[in-house]
This record gives C-alpha cells, structure tokens and sequence, in this order.
C-alpha cells in the first residue's frame, strides 16, 4: 500500500510539472500574449498585469519560476483569475462543493441501481427484458452525455416544467429554514444529477451484468444450487458478491468519467461547478484559472484513485501484498 | 450468431455513414456554408430540416457533419494505434528498465483526468480540425499501449515462438511470422473503439467551443443550437437539435457494435459466456 501512496504522490508531483511545463513549452503563450500591448489578449488592468507578472515571476529563471510555483501550489497559492480579479483558489473553493455534490450523487445512485439491475437482468440473461436492457444501457451509454441531458431538459424542464432549467439554487433565494435551503438545491440538482447517472449507468450496468453472467457459470455457483440454497441468497449473497471486486476495480476510472460528464452536464445546466468554472475560463481565455481547476481536478480523480485502490485491496486479499 | 448479429449492425451502419460523407456534395441539397434561406425558418420542401440562425440548411449542415466526425475518427484512431502500438510493442518487445519506464508513462497518462487535460490543451494549442486529431491521439494512446504490451509479451513467450527463435528465427521474421499475426486483431478492435472516443471527444470539444469554428461538426451544430435563447422551450430543437445528437449516438454506436463484434470474433471464448 505504501508503494501505491508513492506511486500516486510521484503522479501528482508529474501533473504539476505538465501544468507549469506546458504553457511554457507551446507556441503562442498565453502569459507573454497577457502581457504584450499588441496582442488582442492584453489585460488592460494595470494593476492584475502587475499582479500576473509578480505571481509568474517571468523575469526570473526558470528554476526559480518552478520553485515559486511548487511553493504556491503546495501552500494553496494558485494564482489570480484575469477574469473576476480574485484569487484562484477562492474561486475554486466556492465551485468544487457543487461538483462533488453532483458527482457523488450521480456516482452513488448509479452504483446502486448498477448493482441491483445488472444482478437482475445476469439472472434472467438472455430473456427479452436483459436484451432490451443491454441495449438502452449502450444506447444510454454512448450518447453524449450533453445530448441525453438536453433531451432530459426538455421532457422535465420545458415541455413539463417540473424542475428547474438551470442553476444550483434558485436566483437572490432567502431561505428561513435550511430545510427550505436543501429542498431548493436538491431541485435543482435532480436533473443534472440524473443526466450523469444515466450515462455512468450505461458503462457501470453492462460491466455488473457480464461480471454476474461470468459467476453464474462458475463450479461453486453449481454446487450451492444443487445444495437447495434460496434463489434470494444464490443471487445476492453468492452471485453479485463475487461479481464486486471487478466492479469496486472499475470504480477510479467510473470517478474519471464522473468527471468529464460533469464539465458537460455542468455547462449545459449552467451549474455552479467546477465543470462550468472551466467552460467559463476557456471562453474568457482565463489561463490561471484553467491550470488552477485542471491541479485541483486532477488531485480529486487522483485521490478517487487512491481510495479505490485501498477499498480494493480491503476486499482482495490477494493484493494486500502488492 | 450473436457475434455476426453485433458485427454486421456495426459494419452496416457504419458504411452508411460513410456512404453519407463520400457523397456529401451530391446528397446535399446546398452548400453548408452558403446563407440560402431566411433565419430561423421552419422545415419545409425547400430546406427539409429548415434553416439555423445565420440563414443556412440544416439537413446539408448535417450531412457534411458526417465528414467531419469521420475524418477525425480515422485521423485520431490511426495516430492513437500507430502511437499505441509502437509503445506497447516496444515495451513489450523490449522488457526490462525501458518496458518499466513506458508503462509508468502510460499509468500516469490513464491516471489523469482526460476531459480536463483535453481542455488544458486544446485552450493552449488552439483551434483546428488537425489540433483535435493530434489532442485525441496525443490523450488515447496508452489504452492500446496496454493491451498490446501484454498481448506481445504473452505471444513472445509462447512455446512455438521461443522454439522458432531457438531455430535461429530473426526480430524481423518472428515479428512478421509470428507476433504481428497475433496482435492484429487487437490492433482492429483498438482502432474501432479508438475512432469510437474520437467522435464522442470531437462533438464534446465542438460542443464546448474548443473545435475548429469553421468546420459544420455536429457537436458545433448542437452548440450554436442551444445558444439560441429560449430553443427548448419551442419546437425547433425538434429538427435543429435532435438530428446532429442522434447522428453523433448512432455512429458511435455503430463503431461501438463494430468494436464489440470484431472483439468477440478474436476472442471465441467470450461467446461462451454470453
């Protein structure tokens, strides 16, 4: 486990070094174009161009300039947003809360409804219903999640008007309760909550169906049944227990894919998170915020990775030892 | 049957597609580009899916989409392959501290988040049909990598390998004998599910304003849709919107399905526990 921690810190340390390399390394960058009197992206705020100049230090070497940036980031220093004139890590702070809300929600429904229909449709494999099931789950799966949330928008939104088009909150809301205040937030995150279940369904379903499906022929899975065991217990205690670990192994990467679905579902509801922080940065062409939101996104899905790697080896005694 | 039933949906729709994208300038009614009509105008004979904002066809928006969607899955599929496919079987080939080395590269590469590392780049590169290829390709490769490393390296120590080696087979006859053979209909299935991402990825960039602004991609035709104010609430979504989604659905399925029946081909031990 140690060697999975250091693993994964020696990967944190790489982003880091990609996200100062890059600007750095490419044509056109977008700091000197911040900079340049000439260029269409010059900041006219003398003092943000103070700033920007201060925090990159330009003028120094270039290992000097990584030392200060390695400092900041460790030290939440992230630089300032050209945009709204505000530190970059304050912006993030008031972001990353909706994003995590929207991803564990859609993470955790999703896992459930994974685990008890794709159990379900392994037992009755072949059936109409488990065929049909498969192929909205790669139907539903494959879509853009962005299209799938539109045509959700729609349905509920315009042509129902049960829920809110967009937002994380109703607009200038006072709440007397905080009650009220969750019942509010909750509307509002019912819809992009349910565009990204359904497209982590798509994967997380036909990964549990074929896991079951594959236990179902085991030997031992013979033997309890011959043993007059409960279908009930064959089911759930035997078939989709062993059918966990692939589906606890997949969970890091189902994080990723919360994730990116996130930045799209994000944007299209105009929800407050970070998804829609990045759209918003590489519309206004907001370089420390892009770079800000990309280190702390990728410290989340890394951490995700880490989590999922400890659960795993919880489960799987077999790699305790790795 | 099941496998064949996956395969010739997948090829089938695929080569519709394909079809639509050769015989784009035939099959479309205007030049996408051209402003033919009023704004805004509804389906009629004239422009059967009507007319956007700017005054252009949409159903001839639609059918150079295809074009779009299908050069940037070859490009970015044969670039992710090519890429894949010389690391893993240089890995694999190789063994030992640079074997070590490039699949540590490649965890790192799959520990990432991919969108946002997409968009860091895309936003730094710039915008271009040919800086889409190059992201995706830059960004997918090491998927392939993997799995052709562990296919090279399970053929290389296979018994009739070794021995032809033993026999004094050449690098470059048991390549070509032996282990190209072998991973070839790897290769295949990446190369499908890779052009599979690259569409989803190419409408997803387009989508956020990160493709090339003047190629008619779907994922374009979708964005400039919804930023007209209050389109959900008519009906224009019914012609404007819904066509370019469903067209980007059905082509990556059609891959997807193609992907899964070349798979389940190679793999015979699969349909036994279908």
């Amino acid at each position: 486990m140690k060697r999975r921690v250091l693993s994964y810190v020696l990967i944190l340390w790489i982003v880091l070094t990609i996200n100062f390399l890059l600007p750095r390394l490419l044509p056109g960058d977008p700091l000197a174009a911040l900079l340049d009197p000439t260029n269409s992206d010059y900041v006219f705020d003398a003092e943000v161009r103070a700033a920007l100049e201060v925090y990159y230090g330009l003028d120094r070497p270039l290992p000097e300039q990584y030392g200060r940036y390695l400092l900041g980031a460790v030290t939440g220093d992230l630089g300032r947003s050209i945009r709204f004139n505000r530190p970059v890590g304050e912006l993030i702070r008031t972001r990353l809360p909706w994003t995590l809300l929207l991803t564990g929600a859609a993470l955790t429904l999703a896992s459930l409804f994974s685990l008890l229909g794709g159990t379900e449709a392994a037992w009755r494999r072949g059936t109409w219903r488990d065929r049909a099931l498969v192929v909205v789950a790669m139907v539903v799966g494959n879509a853009p999640v962005y299209f799938v949330g539109m045509l959700l928008l729609i349905l509920f939104g315009a042509e129902l008007g049960w829920l809110p088009l967009a937002g994380g909150r109703t607009p200038f809301a006072h709440y007397d309760t905080p009650l009220a205040a969750a019942a509010d937030i909750g509307q509002h995150l019912l819809l992009p909550a349910l565009t990204l279940t359904l497209a982590l369904l798509g994967s997380k379903f036909l990964l549990v169906r074929n896991n079951v499906v594959g236990v179902l022929g085991e030997d031992f899975m013979f033997i309890l049944r011959a043993k007059g065991l409960p279908e009930g217990r064959l089911k759930w205690a035997h078939a989709l227990r062993n059918a966990l670990l692939p589906f606890v192994a997949h969970l890091a990467a189902h994080a990723g894919m919360a994730i990116t679905g996130a930045v799209f579902i994000e944007t299209l509801f105009n929800y407050p998170g970070m998804g829609r922080l990045i759209f918003e940065a590489v519309g206004a062409r907001d370089y420390p915020v892009i770079q800000g939101a990309f280190l702390v996104v990728s410290t989340v899905v890394l951490t995700a990775n880490l989590l999922a790697d400890v659960l795993n080896a919880r489960l799987d005694p077999r790699l305790r030892e790795a | 049957m099941a496998r064949h039933r996956d395969l010739i949906f997948g090829l089938a729709l695929l080569a519709l597609f394909v079809t639509i994208a050769l015989l784009g300038d035939v099959l479309a009614p205007y030049d996408p580009h051209a402003f033919v009509g009023r704004s805004l105008e509804r389906p009629s004979p004239a422009h059967p899916l009507g007319t956007n904002d700017a005054g252009q066809d949409i159903l001839s928006e639609l059918i150079h989409g295809a074009r779009i969607s299908l050069i940037v899955a070859l490009g970015a599929a044969a670039g992710t392959v090519a890429l894949g496919t010389l690391v893993g079987g240089v890995a694999g080939a190789a063994g030992g501290w640079l074997d070590g080395l490039l699949m540590r590269l490649v965890d790192v590469l799959m520990a990432l988040p991919r969108l946002p590392l997409l968009i860091l780049l895309a936003s730094l590169l710039g915008t271009g049909l040919f800086q889409t290829i190059a992201i995706i390709a830059l960004l997918f490769w090491p998927t392939t990598a993997r799995v052709v490393r562990a296919q090279v390296q399970s053929v290389r120590r296979r018994g009739y390998v070794r021995m032809a080696r033993n026999f004094g087979g050449g690098t470059g006859y048991l390549l070509r004998r032996h282990i190209l053979p072998q991973i070839g209909p790897l290769i295949a299935a990446s190369l499908v599910s890779a052009a599979a991402q690259a569409v989803a990825m190419e409408a997803g960039l387009a989508f956020l304003g990160l493709g090339d602004p003047t190629a008619k991609s779907w994922g374009l035709m979708m964005r400039f849709a919804l930023n007209l104010p209050g389109l959900l609430l008519t009906d224009r979504w019914l012609w404007w919107l819904l066509p370019p989604g469903v067209c980007v659905t059905l082509l990556i399925l059609a891959l997807a399905f193609t992907g899964m029946g070349l798979e389940r081909t190679s793999h015979p031990q699969l349909e036994r526990r279908q």
